[in-house]
């Protein structure tokens, strides 16, 4: 249960849904019970024809329990699935408050892409806990003390049995299928994987598959792993419907035994034959509050592995102390000495033995393939990273000491993929100051060659705007930030040569005396750069300004010779 | 859901299944209903001793035993349904998806084809294993238990055939009203659904811009505003059930009542009868309620299953191979032929005539969006022309056998895909069965990845998974290659890459493409002035038209297109 004490922990918080909730539930369940035990007492009361007031009172009760049941039914409904969503939120809330000081840093560390959307699906699935397995034993343990009690005014020994039915339907057959469905569910989630895993692969590398001629050997196993997906998934159906059917024969078997027994107990004279029809019933109608028990195993297990999942993203190594800010005043410079990386999942090093400087104030362009090393080294740079070996230096301040929202507050920023909210262009500018005038950002949107108009609408993640129109936004979102230190990832990758060069015109002007590192993904227009830093396969392979590296006649003299030739189309 | 019922119904073993044991457990209930009232009626009215009931207590133990069996069985043969069913769509899917060519140049579908595959094919698993059972237990049980009250007493069996209609006319009315709530609901919790997902891939961005923290309360309100629209919508559906509740329970009561009253004043009943008829009728509106349930079960199928019959119908395009073998040492002579192509988004491709001789060099160029890729895929016979033909050696390609053809071809991408399994196996897929170790150590000496795959622990061994994470773009290039030295072609198909290469990649690139000319014939969607250059013959293409053919120069004179192309990308880069 540890893995749950944090969800335990959110979901008492809505202690009046949750109140509410067990006291509709059980005055549903009870009503059942006093409905059905009602109509038997009436039946028998009648067979002896008592006065017929007695019967008219008893009639009334019928009704009484009958809409008591069905409001109590829909209240409890009502009120658990409001406590549901509310817990939802509350989830989604605290799950953020966690994950936010850790922003960045995760994302880059887990590279997959999906992370995101697991981590709202196992919010999402953890709903379900407090609605399928935290209140449903609550209420029918409360509703079988209850019925307990009002039979032990009857007969003890029948209190005893349906005491004893709750043991073996509300917890013996639970937990046994509990232990079965562990490992049974673990199987079925391997074996989705594993199909979903080479669908995915075929379908994608199917031409690849269709030209090796591999496609139909490929496609067989693709039928086995369906078939033994299917499988599984029916054995655990299978599961599920014994522990199901297991679960109604005992409590019919317990309404046997209070029938047999109820009988003995007439026919000794120790119970009042009046009664034996209303036990029977109340025996037959305890037990459907149990139903509910029947697939708590398999959410308990969901729940435990969202959980645990969810938390463990955001259990985070001591960063050491960061003692000192970034002064925003002053352009920083930076210091990479024999500064290696690699990344926690994989096998290779990303950056090895990096060594460079980038003083005050200067320009610095570095470039090289995909894959070489670029985009890591500007993630040292943000302290989304830290190095896994050798020293960046900031300033002269290893950078270790140096608190991470300093950092970024002191820095204007371009990624290679920006975020950009639901709502106009404004809120999304005003993202970089909240009292920035409507002229200074009109200035900025004409620098970056933007023809938008402030209230121009933004939907979700920009998607109505093109890559270009996109990259353009954030950069004017840097230009309004006006920090003294800019990094920027390939900013211009999707915008035309004849824009790129206005826009870096106006860069070069905004930041003649900050410092500047940009990653750039051609090598036309670095002429004016300080220094031109090449990168391939995670090193550093030249370093110096346009002019001398084209002089050495290395590796950027090559690279910009293949450049030359390729058309780009 | 035509679709689902059809194939529900086709084995009639286990529709005849389902209705046997269906009846089994109606007879069950109607059973342990008597046996429960006998028993009563014995010890309570006739006083009788514990003895006497011994036997019925045996059959009551039977008949509870038996409906959990019935009951056990009627479920497992739903799951055993469920799982044909899914079995077939699976296959039929995956046939469909493997027969048509079309499928190799729509890369872009194939998230949306896993989903269908995988999501679609299990949301119909709940329309057989619950859906279809219940609804047959619907048609026989509540019918079985009418009759025996029927023969019991005539009144309450007239209370129940009157009041059960109103159950699922209440549900059909109901489910029109909350259509049109839940469509106005729908498009709210969208929204608010899909806050968290956007404020969680916008933190980077808002953390830089140091505005993290105030997201907390707009994600609690977006959360509660889910909440709010949810509930409107479940608000509907549990007052539906109310409805039911309250029907059933009212049509309960006055089946007690007037039992109750005839029992008293008339004495018209036997005690005996009334607890018999008190007892079933519950059952009777049980098992229509849970039609109710099961049938939104079945309604959740829906979707899913329109999808499949909508995938399934779409027309596809077959290719048939012949069994013509390639003769000949050297690489085939490849003609084009009139050829059209048309595909159902509007893109054509019109009439291309051109010959490919052995050993030529040829470069595909255009402007994106011309149709390079597609004549590449034409081409490699993974498309079929809508019209005229693709000669190969003065046949149709079509009348080779299929695999006769791919033995002879390479196809190097863009974005090579390198398929989940060690280095070693990566390279051999290319070949042509059994390789020898040294043989794929050869094919990757000359690709220039040997001194990769030495310097990794596990070497040839490496396992590279899931489309090749953790090797660059550049080393998937020369994995590719290698593929092509082992499998030595006739026939390369080659989609150059743009930007974005290592310069060893580039070179090896180069000099590999220079040897393999030596064996084949290799056809470029060309984006290097090298290659083109060097190539012997080139087609110019422009919006589905060939506009030129010939050599560099040729077309340097004679087309005004090439000529603008060549002037834009030599200013372009100079600048």
């Amino acid at each position: 249960m540890k893995e749950l004490k944090e969800v335990i922990r959110l979901v008492v918080l809505e202690k009046r849904d949750i109140v509410l909730s067990i006291v509709f539930g059980f005055l549903a369940g009870m009503s059942a019970v006093g409905l059905f035990g009602a109509s038997g007492y009436l039946i028998s009361r009648a067979a002896l024809i008592p006065p017929l007031y007695a019967l008219t009172v008893l009639i009334a009760f019928l009704k009484l329990f009958g809409f008591a049941r069905a409001l109590g039914r829909y209240a409890e409904r009502y009120f658990s699935h409001r406590a549901t969503f509310t817990i939802l939120s509350n989830l989604r809330l605290a799950f953020y408050k966690k994950l936010e000081p850790h922003a960045p840093r995760i994302f880059q560390k887990y590279r997959s892409g999906d992370l995101l959307s697991r981590i709202v699906g196992d919010v999402e699935s953890l709903q379900n806990f407090f609605l399928r397995v935290y209140y449903p034993p609550v209420v029918l343990v409360i509703i079988f003390l209850g019925t307990v009690v009002f039979a032990s005014i009857f007969s003890i020994s029948i209190a005893i049995v349906l005491l004893l039915g709750l043991v073996v339907t509300g917890l013996l057959i639970p937990a046994w299928y509990t232990v079965k469905q562990r490992k049974l569910a673990s199987r079925v989630r391997e074996a989705r994987g594993e199909l979903s895993t080479e669908a995915a692969e075929w379908l994608y590398g199917f031409r690849d598959l269709k030209i090796y001629q591999q496609l139909e050997d490929k496609k067989e196993m693709l039928h086995q792993s369906s078939d033994d997906y299917i499988r599984e998934s029916e054995r655990d159906s299978r599961q599920m419907l014994s522990s199901h059917s297991w679960n109604t024969f005992a409590t019919l078997l317990v309404s046997w035994i209070v029938t047999g027994l109820g009988a003995f107990l007439v026919a000794e004279g120790d119970l009042n034959g009046l009664f034996l029809a209303m036990l029977v019933m109340i025996s037959l109608t305890v037990f459907e509050n149990a139903a509910p028990m029947a697939v708590l195993p398999s959410h308990l297990d969901d729940s435990k592995r969202a959980s645990k999942r969810l938390f463990s993203i955001v259990e985070e190594e001591n960063r050491g102390t960061e003692t000192y800010n970034l002064d925003g005043k002053l352009a920083p410079s930076m210091q990479v000495c024999d500064v290696s990386y690699r990344f926690p999942d994989e096998e290779r090093e990303a950056l090895t033995g990096v060594t460079l400087s980038i003083p005050a104030g200067s320009k610095t362009a570095i470039v090289g393939a995909s894959g070489s090393g670029k985009s890591t080294l500007l993630q040292l740079f943000m302290k989304f990273q830290i190095p896994s070996m050798g020293e960046l230096m900031v300033n002269g301040k290893n950078i270790t000491e140096i608190s991470e929202e300093s950092i970024w507050e002191n820095s204007n920023v371009v990624l290679q993929e920006n975020h950009y909210f639901y709502g106009n262009i404004r809120e999304n500018l005003q993202l970089a100051g909240e009292d920035l005038s409507d002229e200074e950002m009109k200035l900025v949107l004409e620098e970056v060659g933007l023809e938008f108009d402030l209230d121009q609408p933004v939907f979700e993640k920009g998607e109505n705007l093109s890559g270009g129109e996109r990259q353009r936004l954030s950069i004017a979102r840097a230009f309004l930030k006006g920090k003294r230190l800019w990094l920027l990832d390939e900013p211009t990758s999707s915008v035309d040569a004849l824009t790129e060069r206005m826009i870096f015109n106006h860069l070069y002007e905004r930041a003649s005396q900050d410092t500047v590192v940009l990653i750039s993904h051609r090598l036309s227009g670095l002429e004016k750069m300080d220094q031109i830093i090449v990168m391939a396969e995670g090193e550093v392979a030249e370093a110096g300004s346009y002019d001398e590296l084209m002089q050495k006649q290395g590796h950027f003299y090559e690279m910009k010779q293949i450049e030359k030739n390729i058309f780009s189309t | 859901m035509k679709h689902l019922s059809r194939l529900a119904f086709s084995d009639r073993r286990v529709f005849m299944l389902l209705v046997l044991t269906s009846v089994l457990i109606g007879a069950t209930i109607i059973g342990q209903s008597y046996f429960f009232v006998a028993i009563v009626d014995r010890i309570f009215l006739g006083e009788g001793r514990f003895q006497d009931i011994l036997p019925l207590l045996a059959g009551l133990l039977l008949v509870l035993a038996g409906r959990t069996l019935f009951t056990w069985l009627n479920g497992r043969t739903g799951i055993k349904l469920a799982s044909k069913a899914k079995l077939y769509f699976r296959q039929s899917i995956i046939d469909k998806y493997a027969r048509n060519p079309v499928q190799a140049s729509l890369q872009g579908q194939s998230g949306r084809k896993v989903s269908v595959l995988m999501d679609s094919v299990d949301e119909i698993d709940g329309y057989f294993s619950s859906y279809i059972p219940q609804m047959i237990q619907t048609m026989i049980i509540p019918l079985m238990i009418l009759v025996v009250v029927f023969t019991q007493h005539l009144y309450s069996g007239l209370i129940m055939i009157i009041t059960a209609p109103f159950i699922p006319l209440f549900m059909a009315i109901i489910g029109v009203m909350t259509k049109k709530k839940s469509e106005e609901q729908m498009e709210k919790l969208n929204t608010f659904s899909g806050k968290f997902l956007d404020t969680l891939q916008g933190l980077t961005t808002l953390k830089l811009f140091g505005r993290s923290k105030q997201q907390k309360e707009e994600i609690e309100s977006s959360s509660l505003g889910f909440r709010d629209a949810t509930m409107e919508v479940l608000k509907v559906a549990f007052v539906s059930s109310l409805m039911l509740e309250f029907i059933s329970m009212l049509s309960i009561g006055l089946i007690a009542l007037e039992i109750a009253i005839r029992l008293v004043v008339y004495e018209s009943v036997s005690f005996f009868t009334a607890f018999f008829i008190l007892i079933l009728a519950p059952e009777f509106y049980l098992t229509l309620k849970d039609f109710g349930s099961a049938f939104h079960t079945g309604r959740g199928a829906t979707g899913a299953s329109n999808l499949l019959a909508e995938e399934l119908e779409k027309e596809e395009q077959h290719i048939q191979w012949g069994s013509g073998k390639l003769e000949g040492k050297q690489p085939p002579e490849i003609k084009l032929d009139q050829m059209s192509f048309h595909y159902e988004e509007g893109f054509a491709m019109e009439e291309l005539t051109a010959t490919i001789h052995s050993y030529n060099q040829v470069a595909i160029v255009g402007k994106s969006g011309a149709g390079k890729s597609t004549l590449l895929h034409l081409l490699a016979g993974l498309t079929k022309p809508s019209s005229g033909t693709i000669k190969v050696n003065d046949r149709s390609l079509f009348d080779y056998e299929e695999k006769e053809w791919f033995s002879q071809v390479s196809y190097i991408s863009q974005h090579p895909y390198l398929f989940s399994g060690t280095i070693a196996e990566n390279i051999a897929i290319g070949g042509r069965g059994n390789h020898s170790k040294e043989e794929i150590q050869e094919a990757a000496e000359k690709a220039g990845i040997a001194e990769l795959i030495a310097s990794l622990e596990k070497g040839y061994d490496t396992p590279v998974g899931e489309a090749g994470r953790g090797l660059s773009g550049g080393e998937k290039q020369r994995l590719a290659l290698a593929r092509t030295f082992l499998k030595k072609p006739s026939v390369i198909l080659f989609d150059e890459p743009t930007t974005g290469l290592d310069l060893k990649t580039e070179r090896v690139l180069q000099a590999s493409m220079e040897k393999l000319a030596k064996t084949a014939t290799i056809i470029t969607v060309a984006h290097r002035l090298h290659t083109i250059k060097k190539a012997d013959q080139i087609l110019l293409l422009d919006r589905g038209y060939l506009i030129g053919k010939g050599t560099h120069e040729e077309l340097l004179e004679t087309v005004k297109e090439y000529r603008d192309m060549v002037t834009v990308q030599q200013g372009g880069n100079s600048a």
